[in-house]
C-alpha cells in the first residue's frame, strides 16, 4: 500500500507541475508578440492571454486604434536551426513594437502571431494553413531557413498571400510572383557570390595558386559551391577554376558531423593557398579549432554562413572572410536611424540571451522583410494581397540595411547581389570589400597576418 | 602517409572520447537493466555546468570537476532509486528515460538559449593545444579524454573483477533475485553503480565542454556515436567499451580521409550490423558485468 | 451481426463519413485547417497502427518507423522529382520499396539464433542511420541538395491540393488500421501475442514464428511507406535531415504507448489525443512547454498506465462519452476556447484525466489492490522478449 501512495501522490505531483509550467507561461510569455491560447478571437476572451499584450496595446501612445492588423509567421525557435531563429524573433519583435510606438500600420495597431515549426518544414507548412486559414490573420511573415521557407512558400502561394521572407538560399527554385525575398543574394547567388569573394581576395594584390573547398552538405552551401544541380552553370568551384585556381581538395560534410580531426588532416596535407569553407553555423569554428590542435593554420579562408559570434572567441580564426549586408560600423553607420535601430536589436537580442548582439546578415535581412510588408500595405492602402504584391513589384521598397530596392520579376522578383564581404581584423568584423563599403582604414588582408 | 597516421591517431583519441561517453550508458545497461537515454542530457547538462561555472567565475574549467562530478553522482544515485521505487524495468526504461531527456533538453535551451556556447581562449588554454610525436599531433581535449576513458575501462574491469563490490555487481546482472536471496543488499550496490554511470558521462561533458562549442542539439546527434560504441563493446564491459571506441573512432576517421565524410557514418554502422549479426554479445565476452 | 460484422460495418460508416468532411467543412464556412488538421492525424494514426502491428502485437520493439517512412518520402521525390514519374505510379511504388526493405532485414535478423528483443530494436534504429548516410552519399537519392516536390502534379480526380491529400491520407489511414484489426482479430494475431508472450513456447505450439513475424513487419513498413509517400507532397522539399530524424519513431512510441500497446484501437486513440495537444499547445505558441508536456506524459503513462487510454475508455466508457461530451459541449456553447479545435482538445485532455487519476484514487479508497492494472494481457516488455530469444 505504502508504495502505491506515493506513485499516486508523485503522478499527481507530476500532473500538477505540468499544468502550473503551462500557466506560467502562458502569463509569462512572450513580451511582444502576444501569441496567446488562442488567436481566433479578441485578445480578451482567453484564459492565459499575456498580460504584456494589453500593456502593448495601450503603450500605442493612442495613435495606432482599432482592430489589431495580425501578421502571421513561424520561426525555428526550437530544433537545430534555433540558434539563428532567436535572432530573427527578438528583430522582429523590436519591429513591431516600434511599428505600434510609431502609430501603427494603417492607423491599426500591429499584432505579430509567432508560432515556433521546430525546424520542421512540415510544421512551417501546416502552422502557415493554420495561420491562414483557421486563425485568418491579416499578412504573412517568412520563416526562417531554406526547407521551411520552401514549405511555407507553398502554402503562401495556395491562397495568394503576399510573402516576404529572409533566407532562402535555394533561388532557382522560387517562382511563385509574390515571394519577396530580402536576402540579397540576387538570384544568381552561385555564380555572384564566388565571384565577390575571389575578387575581395585578389583586391589585396595577390593571387591564391591553389584552393580547397570543404562543404556542408546542406542544400543552400552546395547550391553555392557546386551550381544547380542538373545544370552546369556557376558555383564557387567552377568559377575557381575558370580563374586559373588549382583546385586541390574538395570534400563535402554531413550536417551533423562530429569529429573534424580527418577533414582537418586533410586540408593541411592538401595545404592550399586559399581555403573556401562552405559552411553554416560553428562549422568554420570547428574546423579551424581541429586545425590549430595539428598545428595547421591556412594562409586565407572565407567561410559561407557562420555563426558570428563563436567565430570571434575562436583561437585561429582572425583574417578569415564571410559575405554580410550590414556590420555595425561607418558607412553602414553614417544613417543615424540604422544606428538606432542597431542600438534596438542589440537590447532585445541581449534580453533573449544571445551571446553576440552585434546587427549583421541575418539580423538585417530579418528587418527588411519586415519593411517589405510594411511599406506593401501603407503603399497600396490596403491589405489586400494582391494589391500589395502589385505594389512591391511597381514600387520597390527603401530599406535601412539595403538602401532602395527594386524587385525584377523577370528575374523571380530578385534584385541584384548585394553581398558585402567582411573579414575578422584585430578580433572584430570589419567589411573589407568592396571598398566603398569597407570600415575607414580597412582593406583584405591576405594571407592572413597569423599564417 | 602522413594523412593516414594522422587519420588514425586522431581516430583513436576520439574513440577514447567516444568510449567516455558509452561507459556510463554501457554500465546502467548491462548491470541494471536501464537503458538511460538521460545520460546524453546528462553529458551535455556537465558540459553547459562547466562551460557556466568557468565563465561565471573565471576559473580552468578543469576544476569545475570538482563540483560537477559529485553532482552528478548525486543525479544518478537519485535516479535509480526513482527507478527502483517505481520497478521500471528495460523497456520501461527506455521510455521514461527518453521523456526525460526530452524535459532535459527543453529545459537547457530556456536556461542556456539555442545559440552557441564555447568557452573563450583566455580561459581554455587546452582547446587548440597539441603534442607532437614525430610528425603526428595529438591533441590534448581528446587525449585526455581518452586517458580518462583508459584509466576508467581499467579501473573498472578490475574493480569489477576482483572486489566485492564487483561481485555483488555481477550477482545482481546475473540474477538480481538470487542475489537479494544471498544476501547482497542489491539496491546499495545498484544506487553507487548508477551514481558512477552518471559520474562517467559527466567527465565526458567536461571534456566536451573544453574541446567544442556546445548547443542543445548536440545531444541528439551522439546517439549515431554512442549506441554503436555500447553494443559493440558488450553491455557492461568497460574495456570492450574502449576497444569499440577505438574501432569506431579510427574507423569513421579512415573513412572520412580515405574516402568521405559522408562515409563515416556508414561505415560506423556497417559495424554495428555486422557486429550485431555475428558477435551479438560484444567484441569481448570476458570481464563483461552482463 | 456478428462483433466482426460490426466493426467492419463501423469502417466502413467512418470511412464513407470522413469522406464528406472536407465538403461539410466547406458548407458550413468553417476554417479549411480542420481538413489539414484532419489528415495530418490520419498520417499520424496510420504511422502509429502500422508500427502497432508489429511492436505491439508481436512484442519486438522497433526504431525502425522512421526508416519505412523515409523510405516512402525519399521513392516518390526520387520518381516523381527527378525522373518524371507521375506521383500515382510512384506512390505504390514507395509501399512497396518499404516493404521490400522491412522483408530485407526482416529475412536477416528473424533468422539470427541469438536475436533478442535490444538487438532487433537497435538494428531498426541503426537502419535508419545507414539509410540517412547512403540517401546523403548518393546523389542520384539526394546528394545533400535535397528534392523539390513542389511542382509535383496530383491527379485532378481527387481534387485540389488540400482535398487531394484528405481522401489520400484518409484511404491510406483507413486500410492501415484496417489491417492492424483484421490481424488483430485473426489467427496471425493470436500467433503474434503468443510470439510475444513467449517466443518458444508459441514455436512449440505450431506457430509458424518465422512467417507470422515476417507478416508483422510487412503490415508495419508497406503502410510506413505509401504512407510516408503522400506526405513527401506535405514537406514540398525533401532534405534529409528532415526526414530521417527521431520524430517519426518518437511519436508513435508515444502515440502507441499511451493509447495502448497491443489493441488495434490504441494507436488510434493515442494518435488522436497526442497529435491534438501538440498541434494546439503549438499554435498557442507554447512549444517549450508542448515539449516538457510530452516529456512528462511519457514518464507517467509508461509508469502509470500499462494497458493505455483506449481499455480504459472501453472499460468505463459510460465516463467517457459524459465527460468528453460534457466538456466539449460547454466550451463549445460559451465559446471558451473560440475554436473547435480547441475544444475538442479541452475535452480529450479533461477526459484522459477523468479516466486516468480519480480511477487511481476511488481505488484506492475502496482499499483493493487489484485494480485494472492487472486486468489486461501480460505487458509488452523487451525483456519478455530477451528471455524468449534465447
Amino acid at each position: 500500500m505504502r508504495s502505491h501512495r506515493w506513485r499516486y501522490l508523485a503522478i499527481l505531483t507530476a500532473l500538477a507541475m505540468v499544468l502550473a509550467a503551462c500557466g506560467d507561461d502562458g502569463e509569462g510569455g512572450d513580451t511582444t508578440a502576444p501569441a496567446g491560447a488562442d488567436t481566433t478571437e479578441a485578445p480578451t476572451d482567453t484564459t492565459e492571454e499575456p498580460t504584456d499584450t494589453t500593456e502593448e496595446m495601450t503603450d500605442t501612445t493612442g495613435e495606432a486604434s482599432g482592430d489589431p492588423i495580425r501578421i502571421g509567421g513561424t520561426l525555428a525557435l526550437t530544433g537545430f536551426l534555433a540558434a539563428t531563429g532567436v535572432i530573427h524573433e527578438a528583430v522582429g519583435k523590436v519591429f513591431v513594437e516600434r511599428i505600434n510606438e510609431q502609430g501603427g500600420l494603417l492607423g491599426r495597431p500591429v499584432e505579430w502571431v509567432l508560432l515556433d515549426d521546430e525546424s520542421l518544414p512540415e510544421n512551417a507548412a501546416a502552422a502557415y494553413e493554420r495561420l491562414i486559414t483557421e486563425d485568418e490573420v491579416d499578412l504573412i511573415i517568412g520563416p526562417y531557413g531554406t526547407g521551411n521557407i520552401t514549405a511555407a512558400m507553398a502554402v503562401a502561394e495556395r491562397y495568394g498571400y503576399v510573402f516576404p521572407h529572409h533566407t532562402a538560399s535555394l533561388t532557382y527554385a522560387y517562382n511563385y510572383q509574390c515571394h519577396f525575398s530580402s536576402w540579397s543574394t540576387g538570384l544568381h547567388p552561385n555564380i555572384t557570390n564566388p565571384n565577390l569573394i575571389y575578387d575581395a581576395i585578389e583586391s589585396s594584390g595577390n593571387t591564391p595558386e591553389t584552393i580547397g573547398f570543404v562543404i556542408n552538405e546542406f542544400p543552400g552551401t552546395m547550391f553555392i559551391a557546386y551550381g544547380q544541380e542538373g545544370t552546369d552553370e556557376g558555383g564557387a568551384v567552377a568559377q575557381a577554376e575558370e580563374r586559373g585556381y588549382e583546385v586541390v581538395l574538395d570534400v563535402t560534410f554531413p550536417t551533423a558531423i562530429t569529429d573534424w580531426a580527418p577533414i582537418a588532416a586533410q586540408v593541411a596535407d592538401a595545404d592550399p593557398d586559399f581555403l573556401y569553407i562552405g559552411g553554416l553555423g560553428v562549422n568554420a569554428s570547428q574546423l579551424i579549432t581541429a586545425m590549430q590542435t595539428i598545428d595547421y593554420s591556412p594562409r586565407g579562408m572565407f567561410t559561407q554562413w557562420p555563426a558570428p559570434g563563436p567565430l570571434l572567441e575562436t583561437e585561429g580564426a582572425d583574417g578569415i572572410m564571410s559575405v554580410t549586408i550590414f556590420e555595425e560600423h561607418p558607412p553602414f553607420t553614417d544613417d543615424p536611424e540604422a544606428v538606432e535601430v542597431a542600438a534596438l536589436i542589440n537590447e532585445a537580442l541581449a534580453e533573449a540571451g544571445v551571446p553576440y548582439t552585434k546587427v549583421e546578415t541575418q539580423a538585417a535581412a530579418s528587418w527588411t522583410a519586415w519593411e517589405y510588408l510594411q511599406q506593401a500595405a501603407e503603399g497600396a492602402g490596403s491589405l489586400d494581397q494582391q494589391a500589395m504584391c502589385d505594389w512591391l513589384i511597381e514600387n520597390g521598397v527603401s530599406t535601412l540595411f539595403h538602401g532602395d530596392i527594386e524587385f525584377f520579376p523577370e528575374q523571380q522578383n530578385y534584385f541584384e547581389d548585394l553581398s558585402k564581404v567582411k573579414q575578422i581584423q584585430d578580433g572584430e568584423w570589419y567589411v573589407v570589400y568592396p571598398e566603398e563599403f569597407a570600415a575607414p582604414d580597412r582593406s583584405v588582408v591576405y594571407p592572413r597576418a597569423d599564417s | 602517409m602522413g594523412l593516414l597516421t594522422q587519420g588514425i591517431a586522431t581516430g583513436i583519441l576520439i574513440g577514447g572520447l567516444y568510449a567516455l561517453m558509452s561507459l556510463g550508458i554501457s554500465l546502467s545497461w548491462g548491470a541494471l537493466k536501464i537503458i538511460n537515454l538521460a545520460h546524453f542530457s546528462f553529458i551535455l547538462l556537465s558540459a553547459y555546468l562547466v562551460y557556466q561555472i568557468t565563465v561565471s567565475f573565471e576559473v580552468d574549467p578543469l576544476l569545475t570537476m570538482a563540483v560537477v562530478l559529485p553532482l552528478f553522482f548525486v543525479f544518478g544515485a537519485l535516479m535509480q532509486m526513482f527507478f527502483h521505487r517505481f520497478e521500471v524495468d528495460e523497456f520501461k526504461s527506455l521510455i521514461v528515460t527518453f521523456g526525460v531527456f526530452i524535459i532535459l533538453q527543453s529545459v537547457m535551451q530556456t536556461i542556456w538559449s539555442a545559440d552557441f556556447r564555447t568557452i573563450g581562449p583566455s580561459l581554455n588554454i587546452y582547446r587548440t593545444s597539441s603534442i607532437r610525436i614525430g610528425g603526428t599531433a595529438l591533441p590534448i581535449p581528446s587525449l585526455m579524454a581518452f586517458v580518462a576513458a583508459l584509466l576508467i575501462a581499467v579501473a573498472m574491469s578490475i574493480l569489477l573483477s576482483r572486489s566485492y563490490f564487483g561481485k555483488a555487481v555481477r550477482a545482481v546482472a546475473q540474477d538480481a533475485e538470487m542475489a537479494r536471496a544471498f544476501g547482497v543488499d542489491t539496491n546499495r550496490v545498484a544506487v553507487l553503480l548508477s551514481g558512477l554511470s552518471a559520474t562517467f558521462s559527466a567527465l565526458a561533458g567536461v571534456f566536451i565542454a573544453v574541446g567544442q562549442q556546445i548547443f542543445p542539439g548536440l545531444a541528439v546527434s551522439w546517439f549515431g556515436i554512442v549506441f554503436p560504441v555500447v553494443i559493440l563493446g558488450g553491455l557492461g564491459n568497460t574495456v570492450g567499451t574502449l576497444t569499440a571506441g577505438v574501432i569506431v573512432g579510427v574507423a569513421a576517421g579512415v573513412a572520412a580521409v580515405m574516402w568521405a565524410p559522408l562515409a563515416a557514418p556508414l561505415v560506423t554502422f556497417l559495424i554495428l550490423i555486422a557486429a550485431l549479426l555475428f558477435r551479438p554479445q560484444g567484441l569481448l565476452t570476458s570481464r563483461s558485468v552482463a | 451481426m456478428t462483433p466482426r460484422g460490426r466493426v467492419l460495418t463501423g469502417f466502413l460508416v467512418a470511412a464513407v463519413a470522413l469522406f464528406f468532411v472536407p465538403a461539410l467543412v466547406e458548407a458550413a464556412d468553417l476554417p479549411r485547417f480542420f481538413v489539414i488538421f484532419l489528415f495530418t492525424t490520419f498520417f499520424w494514426i496510420a504511422q502509429a497502427s502500422s508500427w502497432n502491428v508489429l511492436t505491439g502485437f508481436s512484442g519486438y520493439f522497433s526504431f525502425g518507423q522512421g526508416a519505412w517512412y523515409g523510405i516512402g518520402v525519399y521513392a516518390v521525390a526520387v520518381l516523381t522529382g527527378k525522373h518524371g514519374w507521375s506521383f500515382i505510379i510512384a506512390l505504390p511504388v514507395a509501399g512497396l520499396a518499404a516493404l521490400v526493405a522491412g522483408l530485407g532485414l526482416g529475412v536477416v535478423v528473424f533468422r539470427l539464433r541469438r536475436l533478442t528483443g535490444e538487438i532487433f530494436a537497435l538494428t531498426t534504429l541503426a537502419i535508419a542511420f545507414v539509410l540517412a548516410a547512403l540517401a546523403r552519399l548518393l546523389p542520384a537519392i539526394d546528394g545533400g541538395t535535397g528534392v523539390f516536390m513542389t511542382g509535383t502534379p496530383i491527379p485532378e480526380f481527387l481534387g485540389d491540393f488540400t482535398t487531394a491529400m484528405y481522401r489520400m491520407a484518409l484511404v491510406i489511414m483507413i486500410l492501415a488500421v484496417l489491417a492492424a484489426y483484421v490481424t488483430y482479430s485473426s489467427r496471425l494475431g493470436w500467433g503474434l501475442f503468443s510470439i510475444r508472450d513467449d517466443e518458444s513456447v508459441a514455436g512449440g505450439l505450431g506457430v509458424p514464428v518465422f512467417r507470422y513475424k515476417m507478416t508483422a513487419l510487412a503490415i508495419n513498413s508497406f503502410f510506413a511507406g505509401l504512407m510516408g509517400g503522400v506526405w513527401s507532397l506535405q514537406l514540398g522539399f525533401v532534405t534529409v535531415d528532415d526526414v530521417f530524424n527521431i520524430r517519426v519513431p518518437l511519436f508513435v512510441i508515444l502515440m502507441s504507448v499511451l493509447g495502448g500497446l497491443g489493441h488495434w484501437m490504441g494507436p488510434v486513440v493515442g494518435a488522436v489525443i497526442i497529435f491534438t495537444l501538440s498541434d494546439r499547445l503549438n499554435s498557442a505558441g507554447l512549444t517549450d512547454v508542448n515539449q516538457i508536456i510530452i516529456g512528462s506524459l511519457l514518464v507517467i503513462l509508461a509508469l502509470a498506465v500499462k494497458e493505455g487510454v483506449y481499455v480504459r475508455m472501453r472499460d468505463r466508457w459510460l465516463t467517457t462519452v459524459v465527460t468528453f461530451f460534457g466538456v466539449m459541449a460547454i466550451t463549445t456553447v460559451f465559446d471558451l476556447m473560440g475554436s473547435l479545435i480547441s475544444d475538442f482538445a479541452v475535452a480529450m485532455v479533461v477526459t484522459v484525466l477523468v479516466l486516468l487519476v480519480p480511477d487511481r484514487l476511488r481505488e484506492r479508497f475502496r482499499g483493493s489492490d487489484d485494480g485494472p492494472d492487472q486486468e489486461e494481457g501480460p505487458p509488452v516488455g523487451m525483456g519478455a522478449v530477451a528471455e524468449t530469444g534465447q
